[in-house]
């Protein structure tokens, strides 16, 4: 225990090296973000303006969340090292034994061997994803956009102004949200169901005793998977267009005079993107289903003939109750998959046809595809980590509250 | 057992500790004078971003600029940012960007604005008059020289196919859209993208510039830009009109397309198809309000900037104005057609020779830089796509929509 007390305190004094060696510079300037630029001073020998250098508010921000996280390492690897030497202590004064460090050590492949186990994947979550997580969401106080980007412009805190933005103060901003959070659920339904009824459909047809050449069949479906998806969508968004092989051979073939604006009119580019998104789709949701039905007992079919059940009758009170309690989870996931459903609509549309009364976003952009934009395009990372904050507790309240009400978790050992 | 461990934690602490206190990066100038004095040469590396074709021949001058420079060892850091991703890529890390990189001039006020480039104060004279005043405008900002003009060639024009519209037809748009329907052929300008849009704008007198503070303006909703809105929806609406991107235009002229609006950078294609037929003009005059009104355009240039995070910054200068000579630029046009900027190879027979580059100077007189900042884009497509979509709307409404969009804060 000796030892361990001794690790603990080297690690301390790491933690303190790299709190004043490296992180208090950045700390320092939390509360500001930074407050000088960049300034230019004329050099007359080389006759450039060098440049001092400045504060970088992004490099403040990030560096400060990882110091407050070695802050709170710190504080905690010291009350586990107090604890320790009162241990000690106490054992020492009761004359009882104090473990070894290779007892402690050993202990860890015992009793402790969850601690063990989780060391890695938890140091990583916190480092990778923890992290990174608290940087964008602090991203969504700050005033951090085109017009403030370090290090010539720096940006500060300005507390909750993206969110009255998006929900009162700026008009453009407001209708632009809700009328992308409408569509988004739209399509997050209707992509979802469409596939899941369909795929359904297709199954079943599939894997009727009458359909003969199933496994032909079923490998016809498939290889539309085999080819990546942002390949066939790119090549479909090809076709679509005014002068696309679509349009050409409606025309050469006398069915319309004008090419048809597939992905330039409102509703069209809508239908379209939800009838191309099932093409992509059915074939995942046939595949599941075709393994569900199989594994459907058969003697279930058999005694619901004797007891004269049609095939109607058999599929609603066999089939599909069997179908939704296993599928439950997996569709929750795919209705929260298609909510930020980025590829389908990215690479077919580009969030297009664009709107005059949205604030930097098309009519089948969905709030993933206006955030990308929003980052990448127009470097608005503010108003993009509100919005990314506000997808993900929708995402989570949805998927949360429909998970716990589905019969696969209530009556987890129905069929078995 | 206790005394041994004190000791390797105490060493180990003040190890540490040293570490920390010693910060990379205090050693350069010293270093760099005991370097010389021993008669080894000063070592220099720096890195340079281009696009994926430019490559080849940013490497070739790098190397001829390193052996007509031999009194320092130079290495070069080649990186694949192409001039459209320049300045998200250099905003991503300021401090990771190349020493020298291009960028086309419409993101000169951004990367001013987040004080990424020197100001070019080395020998700014000499390279303001070897370059031609459009694009030293260009890769100027307030006044002050922020980079190194390469091209002068990132405009548009008009691409025709000489065996359906004449040298006549072609100056007027209502001549081509008459010749086109007679012929039952198509023409071509994608309406709904901000860059060609703004041609019939600028055309009328319309204003879409940055001033001083860095505010967009935009001034298309006046009566000025009412007429001309009603042209474009006037054109959108003609049988013979057809719209999208570079693909449409480089798969149709010579089948069902006889002409389009687009850069340079199609004009390999589009004379690989046309052959003999291949011709190329100033865009045509439209009619506006009743009077024949030249179309405007933008012209823009790519300009080789120096990073001011570089810790090489007079290498760096060096090297982008030696890649931005009269013998660079020769050799650039040579290799990969780039229209120069620069007044000598501008003049020389061969650059005048060219048929694409020869119509897009005739076209310069007209056109303007680009100072257009991020919000105008999806606004204008937006428009350009109502016209497209023939839906109707009152135009004036939609105007003013578009500046209070493309001027918001």
């Amino acid at each position: 225990m000796i030892l361990l007390n001794l690790i603990y305190f080297l690690a301390e004094v790491v933690l303190a090296c790299f709190f004043f060696g490296f992180g208090f510079k950045y700390l320092s300037h939390f509360g500001t973000l930074g407050e000088n630029t960049q300034l230019k001073v004329w050099n007359e020998e080389l006759q450039i303006y060098e440049r001092t250098t400045g504060d970088n508010s992004m490099l403040i921000l990030l560096f400060s969340v990882f110091t407050i996280a070695a802050l709170i390492l710190f504080i905690y690897i010291l009350i586990l090292l107090i604890k320790n030497v009162r241990a000690i202590i106490r054992l020492r004064k009761e004359g009882k034994h104090i473990a070894s460090f290779r007892e402690l050590l050993l202990d860890l492949l015992d009793k402790k061997f969850h601690i063990t186990l989780l060391a890695a994947p938890m140091t990583t979550l916190v480092l990778f994803t923890v992290l990174p997580i608290v940087f964008m969401i602090l991203i969504a106080f700050t005033n951090f956009d085109s017009d403030h980007q370090p290090p010539g412009e720096l940006f500060t805190w300005t507390g909750l102004t993206n969110v009255t933005d998006v929900f009162l103060g700026n008009a453009t901003k407001t209708h632009t949200f809700f009328g992308i959070l409408g569509w988004t659920f739209v399509w997050a339904i209707l992509a979802t169901f469409t596939n899941y009824i369909l795929g359904m459909l297709l199954a079943i047809v599939i894997n009727h005793k009458l359909v003969k050449f199933k496994k032909m069949w079923r490998t016809l479906f498939i290889i539309s998977i085999a080819i990546p998806q942002f390949v066939s969508l790119l090549l479909i968004a090809r076709a679509l267009e005014p002068a696309g092989a679509i349009n050409v051979a409606l025309m050469k073939a006398g069915i319309i005079s004008a090419p048809l604006p597939f992905l330039s009119n409102t509703l069209l580019a809508r239908i379209c993107v939800v009838i191309i998104n099932m093409w992509i789709g059915i074939p995942y949701t046939m595949m599941t289903f075709s393994g569900v039905l199989m594994n459907i007992p058969a003697e279930l079919y058999e005694s619901s003939e004797i007891d004269g059940a049609g095939v109607l009758q058999s599929f609603v009170s066999i089939t599909l109750p069997y179908m939704i309690f296993v599928t439950a989870p997996a569709t929750i996931t795919t209705f929260v998959s298609n909510i930020n459903n980025f590829n389908v609509i990215y690479l077919l549309t580009g969030g297009g046809p664009f709107a005059l009364d949205y604030y930097q976003a098309g009519k089948t952009d969905l709030l993933v595809t206006w955030l990308y934009k929003l980052t990448v395009d127009h470097h608005d990372y503010a108003l993009a980590s509100t919005i990314g904050i506000f997808i993900f507790m929708i995402v989570s309240t949805v998927s949360l509250a429909v998970y716990n009400h589905t019969g696969s978790v209530k009556r987890e050992d129905m069929f078995q | 057992m206790k005394k041994v461990f004190s000791v390797v934690c105490a060493g180990i602490m003040a190890a540490s500790l040293c570490a920390c206190g010693n910060q990379a990066g205090n050693a350069t100038a010293s270093d760099v004078k005991a370097q010389e004095k021993n008669g080894a040469k000063e070592q220099i590396t720096l890195s340079v971003w281009g696009a994926q074709a430019d490559q080849a021949l940013l490497k070739e001058l790098c190397e001829k600029f390193a052996a007509e420079h031999p009194e320092k060892d130079w290495q070069f850091d080649y990186g694949v940012v192409g001039e459209a991703d320049a300045q998200a890529r250099y905003l991503e890390d300021p401090a990771a960007a190349a020493d020298v990189f291009s960028y086309p001039d419409d993101q000169m006020t951004t990367l001013v604005e987040a004080d990424a480039l020197y100001e070019v104060t080395r020998n700014a004279d000499e390279i303001k008059s070897a370059n031609v005043p459009a694009s030293v405008e260009a890769a100027s900002y307030g006044g002050t020289l922020y980079g190194y003009p390469m091209t002068a060639d990132n405009g548009y024009l008009l691409y025709y196919d000489k065996s359906v519209l004449t040298e006549k037809d072609v100056e007027t748009l209502d001549g081509i859209l008459a010749a086109a329907n007679k012929a039952g052929k198509k023409v071509h300008m994608d309406v709904s993208n901000g860059w060609y849009i703004a041609s019939f704008f600028l055309g009328n007198g319309c204003k879409l510039t940055i001033d001083e503070n860095g505010k967009q303006i935009c001034d298309f909703n006046n009566e000025k830009g009412l007429e001309a809105a009603e042209a474009i929806r006037k054109f959108c609406d003609d049988p013979a009109f057809v719209t999208g991107d570079d693909s449409v235009l480089q798969g149709g002229i010579g089948d069902d397309i006889c002409c389009g609006i687009s850069g340079p950078w199609v004009s390999a294609s589009v004379k690989e198809k046309l052959g003999d037929n291949y011709a190329a003009a100033k865009l045509p005059t439209f009619t506006c309000g009743g009077k024949q009104v030249q179309m405007g355009s933008f012209l823009g240039c790519k300009v080789l900037g120096v990073n001011t995070q570089s810790s090489h910054p007079v290498e760096a200068m060096e090297l982008a104005e030696y890649l931005t000579n009269e013998e660079s630029q020769a050799r650039r046009f040579e290799a990969l057609g780039y229209g120069p900027s620069n007044v000598k190879v501008a003049e020389s027979d061969e650059v005048a020779a060219d048929a694409t580059l020869k119509a897009l100077a005739d076209q310069s007189k007209f056109a303007i830089s680009q100072r257009v900042n991020g919000a105008y884009w999806t606004p204008a497509e937006a428009f350009g796509a109502e016209l497209e979509g023939h839906t109707g709307n009152d135009l004036q409404a939609m105007l003013d929509q578009l500046v209070e969009q493309v001027t918001a804060e």
